[in-house]
């Protein structure tokens, strides 16, 4: 007879939570910004988003198979990582680039650590920053949005002053609705920001970890660009900020457990990415300081463990 | 133990890079290619040969107090010899080893192989293991360089294999691609040695 | 007592005779090194001024006041001058790119070869191949050059390596290092 009755300790809690609710919120919220990135920078950017989900869901389903595991491919999980890393992708990339980061990300980061819930760093930006190394000059082609695809350089490149300005600054407002070059999700500021929104309406991500990066952010580009406050919303809409603060820094398992924790983390990478755009040899910080701050997390998670009840401190 | 299983040892069953773990730094820095792979694998065979033979030789000279100070002086010397002849007759591979040849000294498969065997076997028995260990050593070696290489460069020993549509991955001629070939092929020599012996 | 004697004795006995195997080697070395070393820069100077056979080293204090001037030599063709060989260096990506540079006397460069460097494989390393070094040769000393990222170079212009910015302008520095000792020092 099939044992129908559930025994087990309290809390007698129900959630709706699961995995694949959580994930499926993810991807909802990323696509006002998917769609946004398909009509800026057209079939590329298809085929780069398209190459990298089907990568990352193949290879799970391969890697759990070999271990003999039960594939669990649909709690969407490989589905966040693969359009997570799409994202970081300029939408000229040829086809097999987003597959192959796809590949390092599900097969080594996550599951060579022991899968879901055990990867000490994001899987989507150590496969990103594995992309920028293997191949810099594919990683760095960046185009304009719309039919033609004039290489251009990135909004942080022109103002870091590493590019030749031939081409003056974007507008604001361009750089708030992602009419600018860069990678495919991370130009719409105001899309991913909507979509941040869901996120916390839903419960699956705080504000704690956005709004503390973002602020840091924002306070050391103020104080350090010479108090201007026009510098300061450009750095904050710029770049990868957005997409990293609110969906790569909040990865569950790279990122601390305890409130304290989480704001020493947003904080560390706040640092991190102002120091690195502002004085770094790179126009883009946002990568590399979450990345940081990923290998720190256990050691803030240590020292800001709440005391237990009754502990003698 | 026979001369034949002493030689083999060094190449399968304690392989250096796969199996002992030791001199991790000069594999993860060298292997850029096969070529200076096999380069650095040689001269450091040469330099456990020698050291194997003269520390063999003294064995019963050399008092267990201060063996240590001993065989550091006699490896530290075959390596300068070696390193100064390099320089005088192959600059080439001189340059492309660079600092890691004095680095020899202290790659720990030398004192390891000192200390373990040749201080306590006879001077045949020591001379196989040593040129057993370097053999082993050299082969591990050209297997990460020519794999680092194939996917870095497209080329194995200078050879261009994979035509010119092939783009290589920058990434691994540079330090982490070196960590990540070497975990890689050190799990497939373990999962490969552990159905080997689940066999029996 | 006797112990530490009997130790330190046979210490002095291995030492004694590794730093005698170490002194012949040596004095069996020296030489052939030496030569290997003078080979390698003769010829390395010889690649960036084909015309000379033979090199003089000229004394620091011509170059003084230059910082980054490693080396200037005087090319001697049949005992007369046909030009300069300048090594210099300069701040690249990861670190000091060494650049000689040869330049005639009749105010063109003649070639350029970068030498010791710690800039990325297949970035900044790209400086040494000929496609980038090579449009050097047959710029003339009237003006300096520049960098330019895209686009036709024109006579005093040099197109920088796809990626690597800075390690394409540290070699045009050294270059324009060179043609301004040149035209102040040399001509």
């Amino acid at each position: 007879m099939q044992n129908r009755l559930i025994v087990s300790s309290s809390p007698h809690l129900r959630s709706d939570e699961a995995i694949n609710v959580i994930m499926r919120d993810v991807v909802i919220a990323l696509l006002p910004a998917t769609l946004a990135g398909i009509y800026f920078f057209g079939m590329g950017a298809v085929t780069v988003i398209l190459s990298a989900v089907i990568a990352a869901v193949a290879t799970e389903a391969a890697i759990q198979k070999i271990r003999n595991q039960p594939i669990s491919v649909n709690d969407w999980s490989a589905v966040v990582t693969g359009l997570l890393l799409a994202f970081n992708i300029p939408a000229t990339a040829p086809w097999w680039m987003p597959a192959v980061g796809s590949i390092f990300a599900i097969a080594i980061v996550k599951h060579a650590f022991g899968g879901l819930g055990h990867n000490f760093m994001n899987p989507a930006l150590a496969a990103r920053a594995m992309l920028l190394a293997s191949w810099p000059v594919q990683m760095t082609n960046w185009v304009k949005p719309g039919p033609d695809a004039v290489s251009t350089a990135t909004p942080l490149a022109l103002i870091g002053g590493m590019e030749a300005s031939e081409q003056s600054l974007p507008s604001l407002f361009n750089l708030f609705i992602g009419n600018v070059g860069g990678c495919i999700g991370e130009t719409s500021a105001v899309l991913l920001i909507l979509g941040g929104i869901y996120l916390v309406y839903r419960g699956v991500i705080t504000p704690r970890i956005p709004v503390v990066y973002v602020g840091t952010v924002a306070i050391l580009t103020f104080v350090l660009g010479g108090f201007k406050f026009d510098y300061m919303i450009y750095q904050l809409l710029a770049g990868g900020l957005m997409l990293g603060a609110i969906y790569m820094a909040t990865d569950y398992s790279s990122s601390p457990v305890t409130p304290k924790g989480q704001i020493i983390f947003a904080l560390g990478c706040g640092i991190f990415t102002s120091i690195i755009r502002l004085y770094g040899g790179y126009p883009e910080g946002v990568s590399y300081s979450i990345l940081l701050m990923n290998v720190a997390a256990p050691l803030i998670d240590k020292y800001s463990r709440p005391r237990v009840f009754g502990e003698v401190k | 133990m026979s001369l034949g299983r002493t030689f083999m040892k060094g190449i399968l069953h304690e392989n250096p890079t796969f199996i002992q773990v030791l001199g991790m730094c000069p594999t993860l820095a060298v292997t850029t290619s096969a070529v200076n792979g096999v380069g650095m694998g040689l001269a450091t065979t040469a330099v456990l040969l020698g050291s194997n033979v003269v520390i063999s030789l003294l064995r019963k000279f050399i008092p267990s107090k201060i063996r240590i100070p001993a065989f550091i002086v006699v490896i530290a010397t075959f390596v300068t010899v070696v390193g100064l002849l390099m320089k005088a007759f192959v600059p080439a591979l001189d340059k492309a080893l660079g600092l890691f040849i004095p680095l020899i000294v202290v790659n720990c498969i030398i004192l390891a192989r000192a200390e373990a065997f040749a201080s306590k076997n006879s001077i045949v028995q020591s001379s196989v293991d040593g040129i057993g260990m370097g053999l082993g050593f050299t082969l591990s070696l050209a297997l990460l360089g020519a794999v680092r290489e194939l996917l870095g460069a497209g080329s194995i020993f200078g050879v261009n294999l994979l035509g010119a549509s092939f783009q290589p991955a920058l990434i691994m001629i540079l330090p982490p691609g070196a960590f990540l070939a070497l975990g890689l092929l050190l799990a497939l020599y373990n999962w490969a040695s552990s159905k080997k012996a689940n066999q029996y | 007592m006797r112990e530490i004697i009997k130790l330190g004795l046979i210490l002095l006995i291995i030492t004694t005779v590794a730093a005698a195997v170490l002194g012949y080697t040596n004095a069996v070395t020296k030489a052939p090194i030496e030569n290997q070393i003078m080979q390698a820069n003769v010829l390395a100077r010889q690649s960036v001024l084909p015309d000379a056979v033979e090199f003089d080293a000229l004394p620091a204090d011509v170059f003084e006041g230059y910082d980054n001037v490693l080396e200037v030599y005087k090319g001697m063709k049949n005992g007369s001058p046909v030009g300069y060989t300048i090594k210099a260096n300069s701040s690249g990506y990861g670190g000091p790119i060494e650049v000689m540079i040869g330049i005639g006397l009749d105010g063109i460069v003649h070639g350029v070869s970068v030498g010791n460097h710690t800039e990325t494989p297949g970035l900044g390393a790209k400086a040494a191949d000929e496609s980038f070094k090579g449009q050097y040769s047959g710029k003339t000393v009237n003006t300096e050059l520049v960098v330019i990222k895209s686009g036709v170079p024109k006579d005093n212009e040099v197109q920088s390596i796809a990626g690597a910015t800075i390690s394409s302008r540290a070699v045009t520095n050294s270059v324009n290092l060179a043609i301004r000792l040149f035209n102040e020092k040399l001509k």
